[in-house]
């Protein structure tokens, strides 16, 4: 079902310095089977196109994935002329990208 | 068992917390996070003002309203809120003559290495903070410590553990990183928001065991919730690897089980390795000046208006350091003014604090001569000054990391 992945999945994000980190995560071990094979570095990039440099990392202990998108900020927090510059919100924008989601995963 | 309280994720958090977690219930230790890469700016700011300041003043104040109730129930209080100047901090507390023993941690600050830099403070570990509480003391400030050797260092004082406890190191590193923003631990700026009492959340506490397992919990009766959910949504923040680099052990989040508890969420099994041989320095320097507005851009022609005050300001200031978005949240025929409108966002960056001020007077001039419908969500001002953040690693050994015990005597750590 096309719907958004907030539906099923949680997110934080925040700053590092000039870059941004994302942590994703769901509630069951059946939802994590698919967002591993879902949201892959280049799926992300393709949901948030002004991501340059992502890279993924997993924790299965917590069935989540974090992202950490190099370079979003600029030269950090207080340099950066982005919207957010905190990366406060990135994670509900990704949770608003609309993706196909099993229906037995909801 | 160690009972060790939050009530401050940053300098600015709710100003209430320090006596709500008091009041609460019991606890041990009270910790609070003032300090952030940005605060460390404001504070050297602040230093650069006036050589006593460089502290946050927010904690002093609440000491003010709640230390003599934290010595009545033998409460201690570990904070980062020294920032710039513990010793300055310090000096303050024992003004307010209630009879606190404080002690404060020093060796962070790194300027004499770094003097182009406004701030240059090393990420000092826990070891002396469990120094100073040890000897006695009621508080502790500190400058640039981690933010989990808030809750590491009383624990490793309580349970007498060693260096190389990296694994018990690594277990209070995580309920550390869980209690260190507040109540985004307890479902504050949670995904699932709706699914919990989400109004006003409580502050988290970690029970802390000898082995480093822990307990995430908050007083009773308070507000938010603590859940697996919850945990995992703090967890997730401001990390990379999963190899969590800290001064005194590297903790591994792959290894972190979450398990829920009838009073909130149980950490166990986490594993803690040797940490690097070099610490993290946060420098900040002055970048240059910022300047930005909002115009409102109202109903037909939206990219066309966004390029004629563009040109106009354009023309007036010059293009360089100029960055511009234009966010469409206009809709077509819409049924208020606000929903009609877009919003244009020009930002200045420059060297020149002259140009950060032309900006503003130049957007203002545009009043009655751009686009139809001109204004502004609100006027520029002169503009500010900006940081800019970078790291450096410095060898561990060379850096002066010293517990300064109440009394005065000085040790090493």
């Amino acid at each position: 079902m096309r719907l958004p992945l907030g539906a099923i999945a949680g997110a934080r994000s925040g700053d590092k310095g000039g870059d941004a980190n994302l942590g994703v995560w769901v509630r069951t071990d059946e939802q994590y089977a698919w967002l591993v094979g879902e949201l892959t570095a280049a799926r992300l990039k393709e949901l948030l196109p002004e991501a340059g440099e992502v890279e993924r990392f997993e924790l299965p202990n917590l069935r989540a994935l974090n992202f950490v998108l190099r370079g979003l900020l600029g030269e950090g927090v207080a340099a950066s002329t982005r919207f957010d510059p905190q990366a406060k919100a990135l994670g509900e924008w990704l949770r608003s990208r609309h993706v196909d989601i099993p229906e037995a995963l909801l | 068992m160690i009972r060790i309280g939050n009530a401050s994720g940053f300098y600015g958090d709710r100003f209430s917390a320090v006596r709500e977690m008091l009041e609460g219930g019991h606890l041990d230790v009270l910790t609070g996070d003032y300090l952030a890469e940005l605060t460390m700016l404001i504070l050297g700011r602040d230093r650069l003002e006036d050589a006593d300041l460089g502290y946050a003043r927010t904690f002093l104040r609440q000491m003010e309203d709640a230390l003599g109730l934290a010595l009545e129930r033998g409460v201690r209080i570990v904070s980062n809120a020294g920032g710039l100047n513990p010793a300055g901090l310090a000096r303050a507390i024992d003004r307010l003559g209630l009879g606190a023993r404080v002690a404060h941690v020093t060796g962070d600050d790194l300027r004499e290495r770094f003097p182009d830099a406004l701030t240059a403070n090393a990420y000092l570990g826990a070891w002396g903070i469990a120094e100073c509480l040890r000897a006695g003391a009621d508080v502790v400030v500190t400058g640039r410590v981690t933010d989990a050797s808030l809750v590491v260092g009383p624990a490793a004082a309580h349970f007498d553990w060693g260096r190389e406890d990296f694994d018990a190191l690594a277990g209070a590193t995580v309920a550390g990183h869980v209690l260190e923003c507040g109540a985004q631990a307890t479902g504050g700026n949670y995904a699932f928001f709706a699914e919990i009492d989400a109004d006003r959340p409580g502050f988290p506490i970690a029970e802390v065991e000898a082995d480093g397992s822990s307990l995430i919990t908050k007083h009773d009766g308070t507000g938010g919730a603590v859940t697996v959910d919850t945990v995992t949504a703090q967890l997730l923040y401001e990390i990379g690897p999963p190899a969590y680099l800290g001064p005194d052990v590297v903790s591994h989040f792959d290894t972190i089980r979450l398990a829920p508890h009838a009073r909130g969420v149980r950490i166990s099994g986490v594993r803690g390795s040797a940490p690097p041989e070099t610490l993290k320095v946060c420098l900040n320097s002055l970048g240059g000046f910022r300047n930005a507005t909002t115009f409102v851009l109202c109903g037909l022609e939206i990219e066309r208006k966004a390029a004629l005050v563009r040109r106009q300001l354009e023309a007036a200031i010059g293009a360089e350091g100029l960055s511009w978005t234009l966010a469409r949240t206009e809709h077509v025929d819409a049924d208020t003014q606000e929903a009609a409108s877009a919003l244009l966002h020009a930002t200045i960056r420059t060297t020149d604090p002259r140009r950060a001020k032309a900006f503003s007077r130049a957007a203002v001039e545009l009043a009655l001569a751009s686009y139809p419908g001109f204004h502004v969500t609100a006027p520029p001002g002169d503009g500010s000054p900006y940081g800019v953040c970078e790291a450096a690693y410095v060898p561990r050994d060379s850096v002066a990391h010293q517990a300064v015990l109440p009394g005065g005597e000085v040790v090493r750590v």
